[in-house]
């Protein structure tokens, strides 16, 4: 008896954001991680030593978003200083680009659930597309320019 | 004991909206919901109108919304359902055609869009295409389906947009997708790597809960996202 054909996937656009949607969920929960140990690195365990109040805020901004803006009101002394290499940066741009990605992808989602094939569905992607180069653009620039 | 019923009416050549009609009628706990239906209407309302057929669970025809949940008139108990308010109501996603009779035309289009059939072109064997038993047992799950259309009318993906297949159709792709007699996987798996095919699906699992027969719907789909993610039938 012979055996059967292997399915060919064709590389669907939404086969691809299916794989998308699930490595990048899967991967921004491991970025997380190295900013939240970057973060401590970087001097956030002195509000463990020190018994002063933790800023979860700052924390969060930090480790989901490493920025020195984002930090810069703590009181670590120095504290931009340490982001100033490339591996905060490329961090930064990666985290960015996934997150957008997988969120303005699940807008996209819900637009393919709720509208039949119609021009609608058309203008709604479209602007969907134009947000997402927008963040992407918009946080590009914050990161570089911080 | 009394049981108070609480029908779905609706009539498009007289009703200009659907409305609910309340019956009063005695019944034993072992009595199923269509028993109920059936005595409304040989003794109050012959014009109620719903689908039956074998009465026991097995053609799949009186698929129908009972106290908010997709159930089959003939296999749910008056004492299951721990009250005695029954709300009994048409499936929901497909046009009423009248009371509990929904037009069941594009559930089928849907599911005559999988190829929901054994294809092998290959020439037969002298007796018959062998199977041994784990081969069998691989998609037995998948082929208790009676197409009642509880579980794709439970999906709210469905309910949003019915050009998605739909579980009821994607498990019937299952049941031949992993046949091993069957060559046409890589097909079905082609039709259902669409933007209304397997991705419409989110895991809400009410197709599971749902199904009459006891099929994991939501596994089924899970397997054929599978292949469909790995280019594998297993
Ligand atoms: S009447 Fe046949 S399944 Fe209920």
């Amino acid at each position: 008896m012979s055996s059967r054909p292997a399915p060919q996937i064709g590389f669907s656009f939404e086969y691809m954001m299916w794989i998308f949607t699930r490595l990048s969920g899967l991967a921004m929960f491991l970025l997380s991680f190295i900013g939240f140990a970057g973060a401590f690195w970087l001097g956030a365990r002195m509000y463990l030593t020190n018994n002063s109040f933790v800023d979860i805020g700052a924390l969060a901004r930090w480790t989901f978003f490493p920025n020195p803006n984002h930090v810069v009101n703590t009181n670590i002394p120095d504290v931009a200083v340490g982001w100033a290499n490339a591996w905060w940066q490329i961090m930064q741009i990666t985290i960015l680009f996934l997150g957008t990605t997988h969120g303005m992808n699940g807008l996209r989602v819900v637009i393919e659930d709720y509208i039949d094939r119609s021009w609608l569905r058309t203008l709604l992607r479209g602007l969907i597309f134009l947000l997402w180069i927008f963040v992407m653009l918009f946080g590009i620039y914050v990161i570089q320019a911080s | 004991m009394q049981v108070k019923l609480k029908i779905f009416r609706y009539n498009p050549e007289v009703d200009k909206k659907p409305h609910y009609d309340k019956y009063e009628v005695e019944a034993d706990p072992t009595d199923r919901v269509l028993d109920l239906l059936e005595y409304v209407k040989g003794n109050f309302d012959g014009t109620l109108s719903f689908r039956r057929s074998c009465a026991h669970g097995i053609c799949g025809s009186d698929a129908m919304r009972i106290n908010g949940r997709n159930r089959l008139a003939c296999k749910m108990l008056v004492k299951e359902l721990g009250t005695d308010k029954i709300l009994v109501e048409p499936i929901l996603g497909l046009p009423v055609i009248k009371d509990l009779i929904v037009d069941m035309e594009p559930f089928f289009a849907n599911y005559r869009s999988v190829l929901p059939y054994l294809i092998n072109d290959e020439p037969p064997p002298k007796k018959e295409r062998l199977q041994s038993i784990e081969e069998r047992e691989r998609f037995d799950d998948t082929t208790k389906c009676i197409l009642c259309a509880c579980c794709t009318t439970s999906c709210p993906s469905y309910w949003a947009n019915e050009q998605y297949v739909g579980p009821a159709a994607i498990v019937a792709a299952h049941r031949f997708i992993f046949d091993s007699r069957d060559r046409a996987g890589a097909e079905r798996l082609r039709i259902l790597n669409d933007q209304f095919g397997v991705y419409r699906c989110h895991t809400i699992f009410n197709c599971t809960e749902a199904c009459p027969r006891e099929i994991q719907v939501t596994k089924a789909i899970g397997e054929v996202k599978r292949a469909i993610a790995t280019g594998k039938i297993e």
